[in-house]
């Protein structure tokens, strides 16, 4: 278990120092026990060159280049082990344990509390990077079999996220599916140290903003609250977010007490509003039943309290539907 | 369906004890084609007979040899004129209606006209909905007894009765009180579809009007109308004006000589008319496009009018001692803001994304330089400042920022490679 843990994490390593490749995969299984033995092999080769360097041994396999390579090796060759690797790994997240701890004592997420508590406005996600592309993730309904594609990419002048693809509203011919058609996109759950499943606390704030620029489709917010307990896998809080289209920039701000509860994809009898203190991710999904290309420009996603807004709740229960709660 | 567990549990019982309706049961239901109508347990053979006969010889030939694995299919082909409404379909439910008063595979005929509904283009009808509603046959469904409510009275109808309900909701059609009748006098009051009812009562209502920019359900097929709607639906400033340049020729013209004529309408608002004229002319302005907007499921493109980005230096901020930022009667910047002193601060800690000002946008007929160019020309009449601006047409292939182009859109743009005008061209077209 350890062993196999320990292959996974020098997979993980290995693929952040050297240039993926997926022929790079097949191998290292195969390799493990090499690499376990001896510390100085480089990485990232291909085949026939990997057996020449096993011939040869040492760091001189690298420098040749008309070996037959279908990527292109990395300048420097760090020097990778996997009990080293394994070591930062663990290092880096006890460090961030420790960073935790430290900034528990100053403030929710390291920031002093005045500052925290007097925040009135916050950027949750923005978009002006690569790496602000990798908090999330997209999905469609290829995973049920079905036809839609979507893709996220960096905007004009890395200055804002582009959700992209085709929506396709053709049923998966798998006799069990009459409707299909979806796209989405979804934050994923923010992780601590040692991978632990965090969450956001937007408790002082009570309004979604977001800067979005689309093309005239209705798309749906969904927000999902932290996952501990399993029935909350299923469930949501969502309202609609219809865009304008055209070529402005267009703030929607949904206060929170818009948002209606469901459970697997159909609204529940009982509604409650949203609480804020735990909330895991946030994703925006396009159903609307018509066939075509869309796309979705998100300069970036905040909260904040609008003073001007004072309900608690937009849906009443009703006493034909629910009478249990009104005995 | 009730008779196909009856005749299934009849059957058992002949198997396990060699029953005294064996004989007659088995051989009825043994002995006809297998996808025949299920019959009750009191019909006789002779009912049974005529019953086929109505059913499975429809007046015109048929096409295909086989059966129609569908019972009751050739009830839709059956239109004199060929043509597919709301008369037909009501025809259709009406013939299955005659057949038998005990509506016998009234489930199955339902789910086939739900599926029927979109060719015949009556989803969004109620009266249609009522009409098949109708086709259940009504107080024997209804539970009479504690134990009846207890299990789910006659599921399968049930399921039937939920099934329109859904399609109703998923074409956003609100039932009325006669839907609600008749699913009292069907179902029951505590029954499954009463109690879909009510949701569809209580959550059409609270959805109906949330969209802060609606789109009529009927769009008009007109392509200016339609373009007009478009710009206008797009254009936040209310005081813009929208200018027909190009009205399309009609198609039944026989001219060969010219070529058919798209349509172009634009918008401007006077906010951009005045940034345009105070633009510089030693900086280009581009034509980009197209855009796809979408109303509700019809897909138009766009092309707007532009000017990059002012480097910062040169980003004229004007206070109130410019004569043109001065003005006694109204303020020309106005903060409002939420804030109620020095503690509140609603703004949010980061750079928004700036673009360029854009100082018009038009929807046309065609994609290519050309009809953008008579779009720049009509625009020059409001804005003579145009003339000496330079104009770059960068007009992208597909649809602006996307990658992939599908078939099935209107107006699909044709395939352009990146195209750049020169600005001399421009000047002299403006000036001759």
């Amino acid at each position: 278990m350890a062993l196999f843990h320990k292959v996974l994490l020098g997979t993980y390593i290995l693929r952040k120092c050297s240039k993926p490749t997926s022929a790079l995969h097949p191998f290292l299984g195969i390799r493990f026990a090499d690499y376990s033995s001896s510390l100085q092999k480089p990485v990232a080769s291909p085949g026939k060159a990997s057996s020449q360097r096993k011939t040869e041994g040492g760091l001189q396999g690298h420098h040749q280049k008309e070996v037959a390579l279908d990527i292109t090796s990395p300048e420097e060759k760090p020097d990778v082990s996997f009990d080293k690797a394994i070591r930062d790994e663990a290092m880096d997240h006890f460090r961030r344990l420790k960073d935790e701890i430290v900034n528990h004592w100053k403030g929710p997420e390291g920031r002093p509390l005045q500052e925290a508590l007097l925040e009135q406005a916050k950027v949750v996600w923005q978009f002006r990077g690569k790496e602000d592309l990798d908090k999330w993730r997209v999905t469609s309904d290829k995973t049920i079999g079905g036809r839609s594609e979507v893709f996220l990419k960096m905007g004009k002048n890395n200055q804002s996220a582009l959700l992209y693809g085709t929506l396709s509203s053709e049923a998966p011919q798998d006799g069990e599916s009459a409707r299909s058609g979806y796209c989405a996109m979804i934050s994923r759950i923010p992780r601590g140290a040692f991978e632990r499943k965090l969450s956001y606390d937007w408790s002082q704030f009570n309004t979604l903003y977001l800067r979005v620029r689309g093309d005239g489709r209705p798309w749906m917010v969904n927000i999902k609250e932290d996952t501990d307990f399993l029935q909350r896998t299923n469930q949501m809080y969502s309202y609609f977010m219809f865009t304008r289209g055209g070529p402005y920039w267009q703030e929607v701000k949904i206060p929170f007490s818009k948002f209606f509860f469901s459970n697997r994809g159909r609204i529940r009898d009982v509604q409650h509003e949203l609480l804020l203190d735990k909330i895991s991710s946030i994703g925006f999904t396009l159903a609307d039943k018509v066939d075509g290309p869309f796309f979705l420009e998100i300069d970036f996603i905040g909260v904040f309290t609008d003073p001007a807004h004072t309900e608690e709740f937009a849906y009443e229960n009703s006493p034909e539907l629910n009478p249990r709660l009104f005995k | 369906m009730s008779w196909v567990q009856a005749t299934l549990l009849a059957r058992g019982l002949c198997r396990a004890w060699g029953g005294i309706c064996g004989a007659a049961l088995t051989g009825t239901s043994i002995s006809q084609v297998p996808h025949q109508l299920p019959q009750g347990l009191h019909c006789s053979a002779a009912a049974h007979s005529s019953e086929q006969s109505l059913v499975s010889s429809p007046p015109e030939p048929r096409q295909r040899p086989t059966k129609a694995l569908v019972p009751y299919e050739d009830l839709f082909g059956q239109a004199p004129t060929g043509e597919r409404d709301k008369a037909s379909f009501l025809q259709a439910v009406q013939k299955f209606g005659e057949h038998s008063v005990r509506k016998r595979g009234h489930v199955d005929f339902i789910y086939l006209a739900l599926r029927k509904m979109r060719e015949y283009g009556v989803e969004r009808d109620l009266a249609v909905y009522n009409q098949l509603l109708d086709i259940f046959p009504k107080e024997v469904f209804r539970p009479r007894n504690i134990i009846q409510r207890i299990f789910v009275h006659y599921p399968r109808q049930q399921e039937c009765g939920i099934a329109v309900l859904e399609q109703m909701e998923n074409h956003g059609v609100m039932p009325n009180k006669e839907t609600e009748f008749l699913l009292i006098q069907i179902f029951g009051r505590k029954s499954y579809p009463m109690l879909k009812l009510l949701r569809l009562k209580l959550w059409f209502p609270r959805f109906m009007n949330i969209n802060p920019f609606p789109v009529p359900r009927d769009l008009s097929q007109d392509p200016v109308e339609l373009a007009t709607f478009g710009l206008r639906h797009m254009e936040p400033d209310l005081s813009a004006r929208v200018t027909v340049y190009q009205v399309p020729s009609p198609k039944d013209s026989t001219g060969a000589a010219d070529p058919p004529q798209p349509h172009i309408v634009g918008i401007q608002s006077p906010d951009q008319q005045a940034a345009l004229a105070r633009h510089n002319p030693a900086r280009p302005i581009f034509v980009e496009g197209p855009f796809s907007l979408w109303l509700r499921n019809k897909c138009v493109y766009y092309h707007i009018l532009r000017a990059d980005l002012l480097p910062p230096e040169e980003r004229v901020r004007w206070g109130w001692h410019h004569p043109e930022g001065w003005n006694l009667y109204y303020p020309m910047q106005l903060d409002l803001e939420y804030s109620r002193s020095g503690w509140d601060d609603y703004e949010f800690d980061i750079n928004e994304v700036e673009e360029g000002p854009i100082f018009a946008m038009c929807m046309a007929g065609a994609h290519d330089q050309a009809t953008l160019a008579k779009w720049i020309q009509g625009l020059q009449e409001t804005n003579p400042t145009l003339a000496q601006i330079p104009v770059v047409f960068r007009l992208t292939g597909a649809t602006g920022e996307l990658h992939t182009s599908s078939a099935g859109l209107e107006e699909p743009p044709p395939p352009e490679d990146h195209e750049e005008d020169n600005s001399l061209q421009r000047q002299q077209q403006g000036q001759s």
